[in-house]
């Protein structure tokens, strides 16, 4: 009995933290809640997490190492005394970034327990098990009713957040729809089963039908593309999305949640349909033959596919100094050449400032705006000149 | 047949192998011309400015291949791993793919892909992909002149670990000779100079760095003196394990440096922008910390100077100097005093005994 209550206390004792990026706070939450364990959530990226992050790192690194250290150092300032962190094999320096983090934290006097998928060892069973372990929870049934409600949380998200992208521009009072989109959020959040999860997204789908949009305005559609973390974190992409939607564009984001959550974690023969790195492989194959690690195959793959949707324009972002994204950075020029698509790579660092990347951005819609009103006006010639050649002949047919 | 390789990157590895092998296959290399200035700037013209020096540098040396050299096949390979999930970085594993889109001129690139992670693509498939392109795809042959490159590349190593340059030592090999010479270590300060080949040996990039610590009486080893077993030992004194392809000449040499008394110092010399090297300067400079040796590191990039460079690299010297002066005045007196001890001793029993 006693040494049960110990573990009880324990349990009551550790306070789990993770790493913050964009929207995966829900799920994860979410998942972790429901195998018991105790939370600190720490706020969504901001420029305080970045400062700490910048001041304990080496200066190359990446942005997406200095947040997550910024993090972390913000969850043990806060209380938290387990932390959480993914390592996967043959990426990029991200493999590395595990024990960096745990090296420099205990350098500057922290004291807690670093956990780590390490993705060497299998994928689901290891993610299992390393919840479990974050959680002292030994329930199987517990673990599975919390991952499905984090799934739940990812489809949920991403279905809510697509129906934004295309709201966006359309809308006639900007800002409604990103309203509708907020509170969305937050009920996702607050559901605590998946009934719950899927009236929340009926509810703000219904609210959605309500907002005005105007049919007549030509909208213009961009893909997003690039690596992983920024182009899912809005606090380092500078909420790029949002910039582009205002400015009469429908972006369409190449990596969803749900679609890597499924990619990574359900098994080879359980997919049906082709993935976005299968497909990115065979799109790619003119110009990149061979997987080089991060994201950079499926850039390249996504930028050729845009150029075959026929979209009006690609935007990669990444961070700055991306061992990846520099190589795809080389490559994207050559693509857009070859493919006639216009491609602009935008690469955050921490000094990067918001009002010459709306600059930026602002200058390249306008540039594919008017590319669109070239080829418009170009196609309308081709068909007057037809027809202006039909009549032609049935004039002369007439004459003679 | 004339192949093209560029005088960069791999080369600084593993020339002595292709030597042997493609000249045992009967065909002819063509190197390309020495880094010079315009050479590092007709290359970073090619790609985009955050690149490293050393691919800038690679396709520099490409573009002299087929400009100046008449070569039409460049011979680029992609070492994705070199063990089970020890990758490579991505800049080196998509290397022919960035002189593929980067490079727009008209030529054969022969683009053989290593990866000890995936079954089928070991060393023979390797060399097979090397050499198949240009209509050579007899296995047997293949194997032979494999076991060829196999000896060169071991003169080649057997000279470097015996203390030779390696520039001098693929000279040698080349030529198909052993060198082995006695050295004798009258030096008074040893640095580690602690860098990948294709920096080190680059003599633009590395701005003479033998000469400038040989003038400064400073004897430099580098990681090709050290056996593989003394590198992994190096890895186990960081508290690290193997995770870029050539973490070894870096971390495990650092390591192995650092644990060896007759080491004064340890200089990295980094390319600017080189990703895994971040990492493992950082790990290293934490561990220089903690076992207290000096530690220098340099970062290069196109428009590095070298007024700046030789300050820097002589103040340390002049550091290591004074602080092994010191210790040994330290010594000195202290040996003085035991020594003035003893003889009080002496001295005391003998005023006792003629009391």
């Amino acid at each position: 009995m006693q040494a049960e209550d110990n573990n009880i206390k324990a349990n009551k004792e550790r306070i789990v933290a993770f790493p913050q990026m964009g929207n995966i706070r829900i799920p994860v939450a979410a998942v972790l809640k429901a195998m018991g364990a105790n939370l600190y959530l720490s706020p969504d990226n901001n420029k305080e997490a970045l400062s700490l992050g910048t001041r304990h790192s080496t200066e190359t690194v990446c942005l997406p190492y200095k947040l997550n250290l910024g993090n972390y150092i913000q969850a043990l300032e806060g209380g938290a005394n387990v932390l959480l962190m993914f390592s996967a094999p043959g990426t990029c320096r991200l493999g590395n970034y595990a024990k960096m983090a745990e090296a420099k934290l205990k350098e500057l006097g922290y004291e807690f327990e670093f956990i780590v998928f390490d993705m060497y060892k299998g994928k689901f069973v290891e993610i299992v098990k390393k919840f479990s372990q974050a959680t002292g929870n030994k329930s199987i049934p517990n673990a599975i009713k919390g991952i499905k409600l984090g799934l739940a949380k990812f489809d949920a998200l991403d279905a809510i957040e697509r129906k934004l992208f295309y709201l966006r521009p359309r809308e006639i009072e900007s800002g409604t729809a990103e309203k509708i989109y907020l509170s969305g959020r937050r009920s996702i959040d607050r559901a605590d089963t998946v009934e719950e999860v899927k009236n929340a997204i009926q509810s703000t789908l219904d609210k959605y039908n309500s907002v005005k949009i105007d049919n007549n305005k030509e909208i213009l559609k961009v893909h997003l593309m690039g690596e992983f973390f920024v182009l899912l974190d809005p606090f380092t992409n500078m909420n790029i999305e949002k910039e582009l939607g205002l400015l009469g564009v429908e972006v369409e984001r190449t990596i969803m949640l749900s679609d890597w959550t499924n990619q990574t974690l359900v098994p080879k023969w359980n997919k049906k349909t082709e993935t976005h790195r299968q497909r990115a492989v065979r799109t790619a194959k003119k110009y990149l033959t061979r997987a080089v690690g991060g994201e950079c195959i499926e850039t390249v793959g996504d930028a050729v596919y845009a150029a075959e949707c026929n979209v009006d324009g690609v935007v990669h972002v990444g961070p700055f100094n991306c061992i990846p994204e520099i190589v795809s950075q080389c490559i994207l020029p050559n693509v857009s050449k070859q493919e006639n698509i216009p491609v602009i790579s935008l690469l955050m660092d921490e000094q990067t400032g918001k009002a010459g990347m709306v600059t930026r951005i602002e200058a390249f819609v306008d540039l594919i705006r008017r590319q669109r009103k070239v080829r418009k006006t170009r196609i309308i010639q081709r068909k007057t000149m037809k027809n202006s050649l039909k009549t032609h002949s049935r004039v002369r047919i007439a004459s003679r | 047949m004339k192949i093209g390789i560029p005088r960069a990157l791999g080369y600084y590895n593993y020339y002595p192998f292709w030597f042997g092998f493609f000249g045992s296959l009967g065909i002819e290399i063509v190197l390309s011309d020495k880094t010079t200035k315009k050479l590092v700037s007709d290359g970073s013209a090619l790609v985009v400015s955050e690149t490293c020096l050393p691919v800038k540098i690679y396709m520099g040396h490409v573009l002299n291949l087929l400009e100046k050299k008449g070569v039409d096949i460049i011979y680029s390979p992609s070492i994705q791993s070199i063990d089970h999930k020890i990758y490579n970085c991505s800049k080196l594993r998509g290397l022919p793919d960035l002189v593929r889109n980067v490079v727009k001129k008209d030529f054969l690139l022969i683009e053989p892909t290593l990866d000890k992670s995936e079954k089928n693509q070991g060393l023979y498939q390797y060399l097979y992909e090397s050499v198949a392109p240009l209509g050579i795809t007899d296995k047997k042959a293949i194997k032979k002149a494999s076991k060829v490159g196999w000896a060169y590349q071991n003169n080649f190593t057997g000279m470097t670990r015996d203390g030779m340059h390696p520039i001098e030592a693929m000279e040698t090999a080349i030529k198909g000779k052993v060198i082995i010479k006695s050295r004798k270590n009258n030096y008074p300060i040893n640095i580690a100079v602690l860098a990948h080949g294709y920096n080190l040996y680059d003599n633009h990039v590395s701005m003479n760095i033998f000469k400038k610590l040989e003038n400064l009486g400073v004897k430099a080893h580098v990681s090709e003196s050290l056996s593989t077993e003394q590198m992994n030992e190096g890895l186990k004194v960081l508290n690290t394990n193997l995770y870029w392809a050539n973490e070894l000449e870096i971390s495990g040499a650092a390591g192995s440096f650092m644990t060896n008394k007759n080491i004064d110092g340890i200089l990295t010399l980094t390319a600017f922008g080189c990703g895994p090297d971040s990492l493992m300067v950082e790990r290293i400079t934490r561990y220089a910390k903690r076992l207290q040796k000096p530690l220098l590191n340099l970062t290069v990039d196109e428009h590095t100077g070298e007024a700046g460079f030789i300050t820097r690299i002589e103040a340390f010297t002049d550091m290591l100097y004074r602080k092994k002066r010191a210790n040994i005045v330290q010594n000195l007196n202290k040996q003085i005093k035991i020594d003035s001890d003893r003889q009080e001793v002496v001295y005391s029993r003998d005023t006792i005994v003629k009391v």
